[in-house]
């Protein structure tokens, strides 16, 4: 399939520390219909990483691609329409639920889509919620899953979630992952998400890029990379990750 | 007023130079620089303006507006230097404001196109004007930080910069406006105004020194609207480099 996205040595400096890398060069791509899982241990750049395909932050080598169309002969504006990044610490806008779920179609001068948003915000269990709420009075998990139907409704060509449900129970994390699949299947759009569980990162995805020791380490096979990870640190990681979560379970 | 009592307001300076001794506040050094840079600065003005006065020259007053606008610009502009070009914005949106305020002065002829009206009201217009662009950058400083959140979300649903910008442009201007609107409506009962206060002092009728005081009070106020508009519409594009990312 022709690559949505692609990244061409794309490469970020740390922020405190202008001499080492936070992450060197990678060159990747996303095709529609990819289902990406971006794993690694804390303070890896996998946000930084998110941030820089939204062009919400710039890289500090490299560049990527769009279409095929080269980011810089892109508008800002229109390349994060089409690559929308879901933040790791949701924030609302101004003003009601109702407001914020308009957001895209006020941005954008398009009908808004109540149906959709309802049938979304039903799927994530928010089928109950007032819309007429003040967004900030929203609980952490509330507004997690408001900001994802505001991206959803967006219809983006790629979207980035940053650990969409970290703050969700179980319940409603199934509910969650189980939307975004759907949408995903009907829309035909790529989904790049970060996660700390690699349940969930097995769940969703087919392609896994794991992030550690300033680079991108392995990008695999989903099935391939949990059964047997080609490099000792992932095999490290995920024999942590083994044992956080039967820890989490007892 | 003689030289006598001139020199007998250093009276007053005596006071506050004892108090700050007797209280050990450490102020004497300030109050000595302040007392003489204050003689000093307004005595130079007052010879200026003697030989402005008579000379008549309109490029003299020129200058001396343009002075008045780029020592405005230099210190509004400080309050957010890390902004690129943000003097030159300020002064700009004070360059509009001025040409605006004296068109409509002078062009219905309001006021006589004389130094003598001319530069105190441009004064007075310009250093309000600076007062407004000095709290609609502190306004804007703290939108940036605070509401950077809340503009990336915008830009992340596809927002242009402006759109991204619009919501906290739009509390800067209200909030920079908002002191001019409040002391117009106390005007007279909780302050006197200086001007009026001036021209009662040296002997105009207490009903003329109002007439003009109203005058101010509402080219003040315009001069406010204009200041505030304009450098909202030109923080769109200060703030935010092309790609959206703010520059404080
Ligand atoms: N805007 C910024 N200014 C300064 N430092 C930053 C900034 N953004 C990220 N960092 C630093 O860069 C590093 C990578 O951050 P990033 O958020 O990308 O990590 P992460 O892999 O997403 O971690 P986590 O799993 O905890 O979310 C961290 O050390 C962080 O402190
Ligand atoms: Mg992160």
């Amino acid at each position: 399939m022709t690559p949505l996205l692609e990244l061409h040595q794309l490469a970020k400096l740390q922020f405190d520390n202008r001499e080492e890398y936070l992450f060197r060069p990678i060159t990747s791509k996303v095709a529609q219909g990819d289902r990406i899982a971006v794993i690694g241990a804390s303070g890896q750049g996998k946000s930084t990483l998110l941030r820089i395909l939204a062009r919400l932050e710039r890289p500090d080598e490299g560049y990527m691609s769009l279409d095929g169309v080269s980011d810089k002969d892109w508008k800002p504006a229109q390349w994060r329409k089409k690559v929308c990044y879901t933040a790791q610490h949701p924030v609302m806008l101004p003003g009601t639920v109702e407001d914020n779920l308009q957001t895209v179609s006020r941005l954008h001068s398009l009908p808004f889509d109540a149906p959709a948003a309802k049938g979304y915000m039903g799927q994530l269990g928010l089928g109950d919620l007032d819309w007429k709420k003040e967004a900030s009075s929203l609980s952490g998990g509330e507004k997690q899953r408001v900001a994802l139907v505001r991206s959803l409704l967006l219809q983006p060509d790629v979207l980035l979630l940053d650990e969409f449900t970290a703050s969700l129970d179980p319940g409603s994390r199934e509910g969650a992952e189980l939307c975004v699949r759907q949408w995903a299947d009907t829309s035909k759009a790529a989904v790049v998400l970060i996660s700390h569980d690699m349940e969930q990162a097995e769940r969703m995805c087919s392609v896994v890029w794991f992030m550690a020791g300033g680079e991108l380490l392995e990008a695999a096979d989903a099935g391939r990379f949990f059964a047997a990870p080609e490099t000792e640190a992932a095999r490290q990681f995920l024999k942590r990750h083994a044992g956080e979560g039967e820890t989490k379970n007892v | 007023m003689s030289d006598y009592a001139l020199a007998l307001t250093l009276v007053f300076v005596g006071i506050t130079m004892l108090l700050s001794i007797r209280q050990k506040l450490g102020l004497e050094k300030e109050i000595v620089v302040g007392t003489v840079r204050s003689a000093l600065q307004l005595l130079l003005v007052g010879y200026i303006l003697h030989i402005v006065f008579g000379s008549r020259h309109p490029l003299l007053i020129m200058l001396i507006i343009t002075v008045m606008i780029a020592v405005a610009a230099w210190n509004a502009g400080g309050r957010a230097k890390r902004v690129p070009r943000i003097r030159l914005a300020v002064a700009l949106a004070l360059l509009c404001t001025e040409s605006v305020t004296m068109a409509v002065l002078l062009g219905l002829g309001i006021i006589e196109a004389t130094p003598r009206f001319i530069i105190p009201v441009s004064g007075m217009t310009i250093g309000s004007s600076m007062v407004v662009s000095g709290l609609f950058l502190n306004q804007m400083k703290r939108e940036t930080e605070s509401s950077r959140g809340e503009m990336e979300a915008y830009l992340a649903l596809g927002a242009t910069v402006r759109q991204a910008l619009a919501p906290s442009v739009k509390r800067a201007v209200r909030s920079s406006m908002i002191p001019t609107f409040d002391s117009m409506k106390t005007i007279g009962l909780v302050q006197l105004p200086g001007m009026m206060t001036g021209m009662i002092v040296a002997g105009a009728e207490p009903i003329e020194a109002v007439r003009y005081q109203i005058l101010i009070v509402f080219v003040l106020a315009s001069a406010a609207a204009i200041t505030a508009m304009l450098m909202g519409y030109m923080s769109y594009r200060l703030w935010l480099d092309k790609e959206g990312r703010p520059y404080i």
